[in-house]
Parts: C-alpha cells; structure tokens; sequence
C-alpha cells in the first residue's frame, strides 16, 4: 500500500518536473481559458445584470475544454517516447501509475483553474468565493480520474484527439449537473448548494474507484 | 432458406402482428386520442434497448475475467442492436411529445440520460472501428461499455434531482385498461424477440467474419514465411 503510494507520488513528481523544465501545457491553457472568456462575452452579450447567470455555463464550458486539453496531453510525452512500456515493465502497480498520472493532470487542472476563476470574476464580475472553489475541485477529482483512464486509452489508438471528447464528455455530464448547479446556487441562483455538493463527492467516490478497478485493463494492453 | 433467415421472417411477423394489435385492437386513448398509439412501440423498444446494453456490459465483464471469444462478440453484436433501439426510442418520443407537450425536446432526466445512452454506445461502436482489431479493441470497448452502463442511471438520478416532466412509469402502477395492457405486452415481447434475433445474427456476422480474417491471415503466412528477425 505504502509502495504504490510512493510510486503514485513519484509519477506524479516525474510529469509535474517535466512540465515545470517545458513549461508547455499551463501558459498554453491559461491562454486558452482566458480567450474562451473572451469569445463567450461576445458570443452573449454579457452586462452587469445578467453575469451571474452566464459566468456559471462559461465557466464550466471553459473549464471542461482546458480538462480535455489537459488530460489529453497527460500521455501524449509518454506516448512518444514510449516511456509508458517502460514504466509498466517494472514491478510497480499499473494502478499506482495511472493514479500518478492522474493526479498530476489534475494539478495541472487546478493550476489552470487559478487562471480562471480570477479571469471570471475580472471580466463578468462574479464573486470568488469558497463554495464556487470548492465545487470546481470536487469536480476536479472526479473529471481527472474519468478523463485521464480514457486518454490513456485512446494514446494507443487511431484519431485519438477526435475519440477523447466523444468517450469523456458524456461520462463528465453528472458533474456537470451537480457542480453547474452548486456553481449557479453560489452566484445566487435559488437551490442547494449542500446536496449538490454532496453529489459531487458522491460521483467522485464512484468513478475513483471504477476508474481504479478499470485501470489494469486499460494500461496492461 | 437457413434458420436465420427463417427467424428474421417470424420475428417481422410477429412485429407486423404487434402492428396490427396497436391500431386495430387497442382502444383509443380519452385523453391523448392517436398519439398515444406510439407507446407501445416506444416502451417496448426502451426496453428492448436497455437489455441489448445490459447483453454489452455482461459480455464485457465476462470478457474482462476470462478473455472469451463469444463474449466480446456478444457485447459488439448487443452494442450495435442496442444503438438502434435506441434510436427508435428517441425518435418516437420525440413524435410523441411534439403534440402532447407542444415541443419535441425536453431537457428531463429521462430524455437526458437516453441521449447520453445513445451518444455512449455511438462511441463504443467508435471505439471498435478505431482500436486495434482484437484483442485491444476489445478490451477498450468493454471498459466503456461497463463505464456507460453506469453511467446512465448516475445521469438519470442527477437530472431527477434537478427536474422531470416525463411521464411516470404507468405500467408498474397499474392504471392500463386490460385492452392496453395486453398490446403493450404482446408488443414488447415481439419486439424483444426482434431483438434477440437481431443479435444472434450479428453474432454470426462476427463469427463468420473473424473466420475470414484468420483464414487470409493464414494464407498470407503460408505464402510469405517469417523469416529470422534481421540482426542488428
């Protein structure tokens, strides 16, 4: 147990090095982040009144297309180098890698995220506050662990960037629902926010432990 | 004519009877007058849907423990008929709801978590045409079709807690008038027969086309013998 914690945290320490020596991915994201804000107060004709009752679709829209992006890229360095094989041949868990992996796409993610809510609240003038944080990383964890077993699984196929939203995005759309509505209630739309946020750890717990369950097949092929 | 082709025969047959048993037997609703016709096929077809994916994600847990043949080729076989029924279920809704609630859509936890059904399976008969034939593609294709046998229902208790119109399920509750009843029951046993028939003969399909596929692979091995792998 303690072995496959320490190799989970080794792979994670290895991507997290590798994208702070690059810096690649999270100047690229927050770009991207930044200019879907910019593209969704044209596309809405955004104004002080009704902000608060866009900021939550943009924000999760935004967010769900920089998590693609983000866990998309998490194989693609291990692809190419065919790095992947190599880490399998060793005695660690295949489990413990994908949780590494997993979990330092989802750091990335949260970095990401750091862009975004500032950038939300400085364009649409919604507030920042801990339920919205708290929300977007419940989510997080949940989104990671789904999108990061079907990137790997589409790193070894064909039109692999055409195939990743289409298996994600409908698995991603439970979150979507509880955390667009605790996102909504905690800009003052009328709901609650405890069950919402009670789902999502629901969901998290669930496909945590089906993507873990699920790994070893995906990873040993 | 081969036992197939004789069951494709009797499950149309059968399909034409549920037809005839909808429009000619059954009484026309007070309230909803004609349309409510559509749904016996609706239901039924729902239903039929539902039991081809439950056919992927048994076929897919089995091929995930013991590596079978047979399995994956069910779960393909059930993937593919299942994308159809459901495509009956949606399309008939939608005519239904069109004049009863006045629009074709509705974004309820019902019609939500079909359409998540449809575009999951989509991607699964994606994810068979794009792995690697074999052994790959048919491990990928039964994590997703475990994953979206879960998911649905997770969709389903999602949106339920925010809203629902759909209707509830008037079966179970016992409101049919007999006439009813038995159309929709008749119906929904000939369309899973219809089913059942659809898979087994895409079964052979799998069966019949795998064998080609080793067989040119077999040839193509007697003409070009492998050789030593070239040293380096």
């Amino acid at each position: 147990m303690t072995n496959s914690f320490s190799v989970a945290v080794a792979v994670a320490r290895k991507d997290l090095t590798a994208e702070w020596r690059t810096r690649e991915l999270v100047p690229a994201l927050a770009q991207f982040v930044v200019l879907a804000l910019v593209i969704a107060n044209f596309g809405f004709q955004i104004d002080a009144h009704n902000a608060p009752s866009i900021a939550p679709g943009v924000l999760w829209f935004a967010l769900v297309f920089a998590g693609l992006v983000a866990f998309g890229r998490a194989f693609a360095a291990e692809r190419e180098q065919a790095s992947l094989e190599a880490m399998l041949m060793t005695p660690a868990s295949p489990v413990a890698i994908f949780a590494g992996k997993a979990l330092a796409a989802a750091l990335l993610l949260v970095v990401c995220e750091a862009v975004l809510l500032p950038a939300l609240a400085l364009f649409f003038g919604t507030p920042i506050s801990a339920p919205i944080v708290a929300a977007v990383l419940l989510a997080t964890i949940g989104m990671a662990a789904l999108g990061c077993l079907f990137a790997a699984m589409v790193a070894r196929m064909r039109s692999r960037e055409l195939l990743l939203p289409l298996l994600t995005l409908p698995l991603w759309i439970p979150f979507i629902v509880a955390g667009g509505h605790a996102v909504q209630v905690a800009m003052g739309a009328s709901g609650s926010y405890d069950q919402a946020l009670a789902l999502l750890l629901d969901f998290d717990i669930l496909f945590v432990v089906l993507t873990s369950l699920a790994a070893r097949f995906v990873l040993d092929e | 004519m081969n036992k197939y082709e004789k069951a494709a025969l009797a499950a149309v047959g059968l399909m034409v009877l549920a037809a005839g048993a909808i429009f000619f037997y059954a009484p026309t609703d007070a309230l909803q007058h004609e349309p409510q016709r559509i749904f016996y096929l609706h239901v039924s077809s729902a239903i039929a849907a539902y039991g081809c994916f439950a056919v992927v994600l048994i076929g897919g847990v089995i091929y995930l423990r013991n590596e079978s043949l047979a399995a994956d080729r069910f779960a393909h076989a059930g993937a593919l008929v299942g994308v159809i029924f459901t495509t009956v279920t949606l399309v008939m809704g939608m005519l239904w709801a069109k004049p009863i609630w006045g629009n074709f859509w509705a974004w309820d936890a019902r019609l939500t978590s079909t359409l998540v059904l449809w575009i999951i399976y989509a991607g699964y008969l994606l994810v068979r045409r794009l792995a690697e034939p074999g052994r790959q593609a048919a491990r990928f294709a039964a994590v997703v079709g475990i994953f979206g046998f879960i998911d649905v229902p997770v969709v389903h208790f999602s949106v339920t807690w925010w809203r629902t119109q759909h209707p509830g399920p008037i079966v179970v509750r016992d409101a049919l008038p007999p006439e009813m009843l038995a159309t929709f029951l008749f119906t929904m046993a000939c369309t899973i027969v219809l089913a059942a028939v659809m898979i087994a003969i895409r079964y052979r399909i799998e069966t019949l086309s795998d064998g080609q596929v080793a067989e040119v692979a077999a040839r193509a091995s007697t003409v070009t013998p492998r050789g030593p792998e070239p040293t380096r």
